[in-house]
């Protein structure tokens, strides 16, 4: 029960993680940025390369991996997203079309096998007859303390305030002096920075590979469709209930079918209730 | 409902196909082989397009509906020793209920939130696939040593291009048809539709009932053309990715555009093939297509309309600025 909770917790952080950048593009954009796993991948290889293929020490490797996410970000605003004026269908297709090229780019210069990270803090620790590494702790409360933050920063800052403003009304925000083409961008490179840092824990949970982009992009969108919320805390909260049934359902009932749970909350809760869990009006 | 054909379409659609038969005594089986590829694509392109160029009910899903195809025909005659003549068949109407499966979501969401529960459909079936009963589906390696129809390239040929063709000349009939603008109306405004007394649910109903169909069959001959099958070859973002960009790139909401696009893709990947072995192809590929998509939405049939000037220039500046590109 206790190993049950320690992982659930542990694997909850990592998708809060996940999830947030995500949540953020679709609360002020509108838009669902199926490129999106892409920064996870590009961070974690990355940091890959930076620390393990040139040696260079890890958190310039951590600094590197978020700028890549964040440069990711800025051009596919400007060239994607930005011309295409918020046609949402037209922003996910080619997001998509991205996301596949991003991956094949990735097989070309790394090559098509997996590549296995080093642990970003080493060490094992053993509560209740199961294995903690202290990886997993370190992502977990790394990704708290980036909600934490980013938290603060949603609420207190005047940019912070902005992004509120534009996903509330991006017109009544414009009419109020706000720019929103800015808080956009901002936003994007947010949500790149967090894409990449998120890819690096993501990584060293699991491995680097050029098809890693696909799991954590579903997680996100569960998150965010079950949400259905574009609020950090409404993905804190549905990253947990996600987290937790993985978890559950790895240890009671088989470990091949904890995905599947996923997949069936996205489409009962889309089709029971369209607006979420917890409610907003549809897109 | 009288479809609204003229001979001059007649006359194209022959030549087409007429042309099209006497390709296997000009090319090499090499390049037949690309060809029987590019057909079933086409087939898989235009089931999609039928669905999401004409309703605007964006799939990403379709591999789901393929797959169902695929897997029902492949255990049916694999594991239970169903003759091919009945499996198919079979399959096709498995697909089908499969499709208004996927039809309850769409009578509730559209637009994205549509689009991401057909992802999820896709996934979840990959999932499930490798791990409820893996001694009928053959678990994660699939099943090899599939009942074939045919051998060769030749007769796989005629095969593959005679589904397509049939295919392609029911579903363009369909479009000539007072259904088919109703359905494409639906795309454009769906609650004007409905507005102007008529059932949505049941053109919808029926458009996803055709997709899945042609779905069906595209997934059935595939995997009897293959004889093998694997859940990661099918249920698979890479194979959506083709699927839609072939519509995409040719041009969506009509039927000769995904044809095309599927010949284009399947011809264009083939070529990089010496230069670049391995799935790095998919970032030519890839980048063509969303360039493309960028410019031109709507593929390279409307490049083509606009800069031939057919269809008295809807849209005149992007037709100057293609004759000036």
């Amino acid at each position: 029960m206790l190993q049950v909770l320690i992982q659930g917790l542990l694997l909850s952080g990592l998708y809060s993680l996940i999830a947030v950048g995500f949540t953020l593009i679709f609360s002020v954009g509108r838009v669902l940025n199926l490129a999106y796993g892409a920064y996870l991948m590009m961070g974690a290889y990355c940091y890959f390369y930076v620390t393990q293929t040139l040696g260079i020490p890890k958190p310039i490797g951590f600094v590197l991996a978020a700028s890549v996410g964040a440069m990711a970000g800025v051009l596919k605003y400007r060239f994607l997203v930005k011309p295409l004026k918020g046609d949402h269908v037209a922003v996910e297709i080619s997001t998509l079309i991205l996301a596949v090229v991003i991956q094949a780019g990735i097989v070309f210069i790394f090559n098509d096998s997996a590549k296995v990270l080093h642990p970003i803090v080493p060490g094992v620790i053993w509560v209740g007859g199961a294995a903690v590494t202290y990886n997993m702790v370190a992502a977990t409360l790394a990704s708290w303390a980036i909600l934490v933050l980013l938290y603060l920063f949603v609420r207190r800052t005047h940019t912070g305030r902005a992004m509120q403003a534009v996903s509330m009304d991006a017109k009544g925000a414009a009419l109020s002096g706000i720019d929103p083409d800015k808080v956009n961008m901002i936003t994007w490179v947010i949500s790149g920075i967090l894409g990449a840092a998120a890819g690096v824990f993501f990584a060293s949970y699991t491995q680097v590979n050029p098809s890693m982009w696909v799991a954590p992009l579903i997680i996100a969108v569960a998150v965010v469709i079950v949400g259905g919320i574009g609020s950090i805390l409404g993905t804190l909260v549905v990253a947990h209930i996600i987290g937790f049934m993985e978890v559950i359902s790895t240890t009671f009932i088989a470990a091949e079918l904890r995905g599947v749970f996923t997949m069936l909350l996205i489409i009962v809760v889309l089709v029971m209730m369209p607006k979420g869990l917890f409610g907003r009006e549809e897109l | 409902m009288a479809a609204d054909i003229k001979t001059r379409h007649v006359l194209l659609w022959a030549i087409f196909i007429g042309g099209m038969c006497l390709l296997p005594f000009v090319t090499t089986p090499g390049t037949l082989r690309t060809i029987i590829f590019a057909n079933y694509l086409a087939i898989f392109a235009m089931s999609w397009d039928f669905l999401t160029g004409r309703t605007g009910y964006v799939s990403f899903g379709h591999p789901f509906l393929i797959g169902i195809g695929a897997y029902a025909s492949a255990i049916l005659s694999y594991r239970y020793g169903v003759p091919v003549a009945i499996s198919i068949p079979l399959a096709v109407i498995i697909t089908m209920i499969g499709g208004t499966l996927f039809f309850l979501p769409a009578l509730r969401i559209r637009g994205s939130y549509f689009a991401l529960v057909t992802l999820a459909f896709m996934e979840l079936m990959y999932q499930l696939v490798q791990v409820i009963r893996p001694d009928i589906t053959g678990g994660t390696r699939g099943m090899s040593g599939i009942q074939t129809i045919t051998s060769g390239a030749f007769n796989n040929f005629y095969l593959s291009f005679a589904l397509m063709a049939v295919i392609a000349v029911i579903l363009w009939t369909l479009t000539r048809t007072r259904l088919g603008t109703a359905l494409s109306a639906i795309g454009m405004n769906e609650e004007s539709v409905r507005g102007s007394g008529l059932d949505t649910t049941k053109l919808k109903l029926f458009a996803f009932m055709v997709s899945a169909c042609v779905a069906g069959i595209g997934g059935a001959f595939y995997v009897h053309y293959l004889g093998s099958i694997a859940p990661r070859n099918l249920f698979d973002i890479n194979f959506l990715f083709t699927i839609i960009v072939a519509a995409l790139i040719g041009g969506a909401s009509t039927v000769v555009g995904p044809m095309a696009g599927a010949f284009f893709l399947t011809f264009l990947l083939e070529y990089l093939r010496p230069w670049l072995p391995g799935s790095e192809r998919y970032f030519v590929y890839g980048a063509i297509a969303l360039v493309l998509y960028m410019y031109q939405p709507k593929g390279l049939y409307q490049i083509i309309v606009d800069s031939l000037g057919i269809g008295k220039s809807r849209n005149k500046q992007e037709a100057a600025g293609d004759s000036a590109a």
